[in-house]
């Protein structure tokens, strides 16, 4: 690496003389630390009112991992509450039973639900399923996080119904979901890819809000550090299996590369999404006949794993 | 310079000034993947460091 001369330089925030800790290269903007943590949650406002996604008098089930993500949703949503009406949090934790792992990010789950005074249910495999996840998936490794996605999900609206919510909240952020578009895209799985789970107007399902989606990874990472709210806890030990982290680390580059690469991949899912509304491209609804839970097939995706495990 | 690896482990480097952004695409590392502080401090990447300066780059966990 070669040599420069030129002296260390601090550069300054965009709105006032403070050091920056963040730059911003999407909006060319440097934000101090008052100003990143206000630029965040003024971020998390807009999605939230753009899409509708909360309105007064809901009952809000956090899908409460213990993890970064989901950590500021409830750090955010608990500062954003006076926004609203009569709306109530509520933390469910999912534990699949994964060793190694889930045993921590529940203990920060629990300390936080404490910390802000909030009711706290966890949920395991084991009640639901009868196994453990580490159990279930038993030379299934390959598949391990699209199983634990639908036994989760089934998991999570069991939980926000016991508690009568009328939102299901999840921390998922842009990474997230420019990832899921392009994996959707790369199985040529378009119902999946226009389907938005916070508008659906199904009796049978809870609106599930993602209001951190306009945030990247790094932003929620900087927001919790920076205010002390960050604890470095383990990676699923199941990542390193999945289509997930090819897509996250070539999109991760494109992003460097082209900054506002995922914004526009979300932008280009909303056209699509414009441009099909109206038109049936999933098959319509009906009870799963083993389970009698709402399916698009005869049989639901969690009976059809169930099955799986008992050959 | 001290840096700070993700892994805890420490690499010198003989700088006299250099960007935080250089520094990690030296290193191999994508800025958006990591998290940087400067003496204890979180700094943004286009930051110019000096040698007497220590690093320390934080992965950021996926998942959660």
């Amino acid at each position: 690496m070669k040599s420069e001369s030129v002296r260390p330089t601090v550069p300054k925030c965009t709105f006032c003389e403070n050091p920056a800790i963040v730059y911003r290269k999407e909006v060319n903007h440097h934000l101090c630390k008052t100003h990143f943590i206000a630029d965040v949650e003024l971020r998390v406002i807009s999605n939230i009112e753009k899409k509708t996604l909360i309105s007064d008098g809901d009952r809000i089930a956090i899908a409460l991992s213990g993890g970064k993500d989901s950590t500021a949703l409830l750090l955010l949503l608990y500062r954003l509450l006076p926004c609203w009406n009569d709306v109530h949090l509520i933390a469910i934790t999912i534990d699949e039973g994964i060793a190694g792992y889930r045993v921590e990010t529940i203990r920060s789950a629990q300390r936080l639900a404490h910390q802000f005074d909030i009711e706290h249910r966890i949920i395991s495999f084991d009640d639901i399923y009868g196994n453990t996840l580490d159990s279930l998936l038993r030379g299934k490794e390959s598949q391990a996080c699209s199983i634990c996605g639908i036994l989760r999900k089934k998991a999570l609206d069991k939980g926000a119904r016991d508690v009568g919510a009328t939102k299901l909240a999840t921390g998922h952020n842009l990474d997230d979901e420019a990832q899921s578009a392009l994996m959707n895209v790369l199985r040529d799985d378009l119902p999946r890819l226009v389907r938005n789970s916070s508008t659906m107007k199904s009796p049978y399902f809870i609106p599930r809000i993602k209001p951190l989606s306009d945030l990247s990874e790094k932003d929620i990472a900087t927001y919790l550090l920076i205010q002390d709210a960050w604890t470095d806890l383990p990676e699923c030990p199941y990542t390193h299996n999945a289509l997930r982290r090819e897509v996250r680390s070539m999109l991760s580059d494109l992003e460097y590369r082209y900054p506002g690469t995922m914004l526009r991949i979300m932008d280009s899912k909303r056209k699509i999404e414009h441009y099909l509304s109206g038109i049936e491209i999933t098959e319509p609804l009906r009870h799963c006949k083993e389970c009698g839970d709402p399916s698009s097939g005869e049989v639901c995706q969690v009976c059809l794993i169930k099955r799986s495990f008992s050959h | 310079m001290k840096v700070v690896l993700p892994d805890k482990n420490i690499k010198t480097i003989d700088f006299t000034s250099v960007s935080i952004e250089q520094i990690l695409l030296d290193l191999g590392i994508n800025p958006l993947e990591v998290i940087v502080s400067r003496n204890g401090t979180l700094v943004s990447e286009d930051m110019i460091v000096g040698n007497d300066d220590e690093i320390q780059i934080i992965r950021i966990a996926h998942g959660g």
